[in-house]
């Protein structure tokens, strides 16, 4: 946390004495520069301590407290981890999380990986095609879940549809090994859009050429997408696996919805309504904040292992 | 329009376009693989759009039709009074007042953003000062940082920031920090727009500053004016956000006339257990204008997707 300790020093020389931050050498155009750096960042900075940079050590203070808001904060050390690490339901909330990204992360990958070469395509009409696989992309999760509550219910209409094979209706978001696979598919239909946009930018700037080349050597349709296109997207893979990826850890709405009322069962609560559940509905602000150290430490350990696999797979040009 | 337009990169750009030169095949051949390739893409269309007929069906059906007629059957009459029901159903309030919330929070948190970020990114592209690069990198770092970490934190902030106005004496249950948070800078904002400033040639704001114009004159006549088409990608981007949002709103709103739509909708769904006609007629509704704005301005959603990789 190097770079966080040193906002401290930054946001306290800007506050009090505006004109002497980050000017060591007196006057001069270099100083004039400095001071107009300042007002255009003013906010910007306040906004670090006070709203960003500043409360993710606050949290971690606050997580070594025993505070319900209404009596003073009580220090109890690392209490609340410890207890956290007891928690039934923070260890389903955890183990539904990890299970959620692991599956979501890659499906959707796949998935948009597949339709963004799918419509990249040079065809009369393809806006039109694009505009009806974008435009998830704009709804809230929770609309969204709303609608695939009723397609997922008893009489709803992925019953209906199976049962035309002959299979019996399910209970996709009320029996426990169904629900969190039910939210993980709405999410990763709710999440293509985006992934595919990105991928379809990475296919556009492929130079043209490459594949001219490969197929002057004789490459079919399959090899070029392997041995050309594959590889020359890998940037854009691993770009859009870190943004799933952070994405994935902080799945809220989908379950707060169709855990109707608000109140997920073990088999689909997450980390993120674990911590709303213990800050904000029940005022347990010390363990709420142990809640989010925790989250933010997995969350850190997943993308620096993430970040540890680039060279092994990304060929930048 | 020249300098906006060729200020995005080639890659964003291009997503406008369409296809990558291939050979071509024989013609035969080549016929059917383009039926096939429409068809495919078409079906595939229509099946990524299932779930929004299915909502505008079921919003027209009776509660009775919903569970016996088959599932894709159009409905027997228009009943539109289920939207009447829906925008009625709440005591005390209509489906109005959180379209009314939703407008008004989303607006102010749009403008504080665009002001503030397009500040920022003012200076870390053009002004020179000590510091810049780890402040740079901090904000960037923010970025990709769960924000869910400084919920706690900030909502203890609001407990303690007073407020005259309302029944807690501080922000807790009113809709200020929804929105004052966003006139305080943003990673996003900052990263996009940086990026964008960075592509205006900088003998532009020489050529003012010798003119006498000082840094706030260059940033206001040079440098906004050029930017818009990336400062309408910001604004969209969280116009959306807000409006979209659930997480915050159940957080800090407390009764119904303050709600959004997001709350109304999670509330609604709450009290109306299995009256599915209504709640997708309020799941319509709310999502509608969204749906209007991506289809007015979906070259901007992409180019923004393209150019930050951030997510809708």
């Amino acid at each position: 946390m190097t770079s966080t300790a040193r906002l401290g020093d930054l946001a306290g020389g800007v506050e009090p004495m505006p004109d002497r931050a980050g000017v060591p050498s007196g006057r001069g155009p270099r100083a004039r520069e400095a001071r107009w750096a300042l007002l255009f960042l003013g906010p910007t900075l306040v906004g670090l301590a006070v709203l960003s940079a500043g409360p993710i050590l606050a949290t971690f203070g606050i997580s070594l407290t025993k505070w319900d808001m209404l009596t003073a904060p009580q220090f109890v050390g690392l209490e609340n981890y410890g207890k956290l690490l007891g928690d039934d339901r923070f260890l389903k909330a955890l183990r539904n999380t990890v299970f959620y990204t692991v599956v979501s992360v890659p499906v959707g990958l796949v998935l948009a990986l597949g339709l963004a070469a799918a419509l990249n395509q040079q065809i009369r009409g393809i806006a039109w095609i694009r505009t009806a696989y974008f435009l998830p992309l704009v709804t809230s999760a929770t609309a969204v879940a709303l609608v695939w509550l009723w397609i997922y219910s008893p009489t709803g209409l992925l019953n209906d549809f199976l049962a035309l094979f002959g299979i019996p209706p399910q209970r996709w978001v009320s029996d426990p090994t169904l629900a969190m696979p039910s939210i993980i598919a709405m999410s990763i239909w709710q999440g293509l859009p985006a992934n595919v946009i990105i991928f379809l930018a990475g296919l556009q700037a492929i130079p043209v050429e490459y594949y001219d080349a490969a197929s002057v050597d004789g490459a079919g349709r399959w090899s070029r997408f392997r041995d050309v296109t594959l590889p020359l997207l890998t940037p854009s893979i691993f770009f859009v696996g870190v943004l799933a990826l952070i994405g994935a850890f902080q799945v809220f709405d989908q379950v707060y919805v169709m855990a109707n009322p608000g109140k997920p069962s073990e088999a689909t609560i997450t980390l993120v309504y674990f911590i709303y559940e213990n800050g904000f509905r029940n005022f347990k602000m010390g363990y709420a904040g142990a809640a989010s150290w925790i989250m933010f430490l997995i969350v850190a350990v997943f993308t620096i292992l993430y970040f540890r696999t680039q060279n092994r797979w990304v060929h930048y040009q | 329009m020249t300098a906006p337009t060729s200020a995005v990169p080639a890659a964003a750009a291009a997503v406008a376009r369409a296809g990558a030169g291939r050979p071509a095949p024989r013609p035969t051949r080549r016929l059917v693989r383009k039926g096939t390739l429409y068809a495919a893409l078409v079906a595939g269309g229509v099946a990524m759009m299932i779930p929004f007929i299915w909502m505008a069906t079921t919003s027209l059906k009776t509660r009775a039709e919903v569970f016996t007629s088959p599932p894709f059957s159009f409905p027997t009459g228009l009943h539109w009074e289920n939207y009447a029901n829906m925008w009625f159903a709440l005591p005390g309030v209509t489906f109005g007042t959180f379209f009314q919330n939703s407008i008004v929070i989303a607006s102010l948190a749009t403008i504080g953003q665009v002001i503030t970020c397009a500040m920022a990114a003012y200076a870390f592209a053009v002004i020179e000062f000590r510091g810049k690069r780890v402040l740079f990198a901090l904000i960037l770092a923010t970025l990709i940082i769960p924000f869910q970490i400084v919920l706690v934190p900030n909502f203890i902030l609001y407990r303690y920031l007073p407020w005259p106005l309302s029944d807690s004496g501080n922000w807790i249950g009113t809709i200020l920090p929804l929105w004052v948070w966003a006139f305080f800078g943003g990673a996003f904002g900052t990263f996009l727009l940086r990026q964008f400033f960075l592509t205006i040639p900088r003998e532009l704001a020489d050529a003012a500053r010798v003119d006498g114009a000082n840094p706030w004159q260059i940033f206001l006549r040079v440098y906004v004016p050029l930017a818009r088409p990336a400062l309408a990608t910001l604004a969209i981007f969280q116009f959306m956000w807000s409006w979209n949002d659930l997480l915050d709103p159940l957080i800090y709103l407390r009764d119904l006339p303050t709600y959004t739509t997001t709350v109304g909708l999670a509330f609604f769904q709450g009290q109306f257990v299995g009256k599915w006609p209504e709640m997708m007629a309020g799941a319509l509704v709310s999502l509608l204008p969204m749906i209007i704005l991506f289809l007015v301005a979906q070259k901007y959603f992409v180019r923004g997707i393209a150019l930050s990789g951030i997510k809708g």
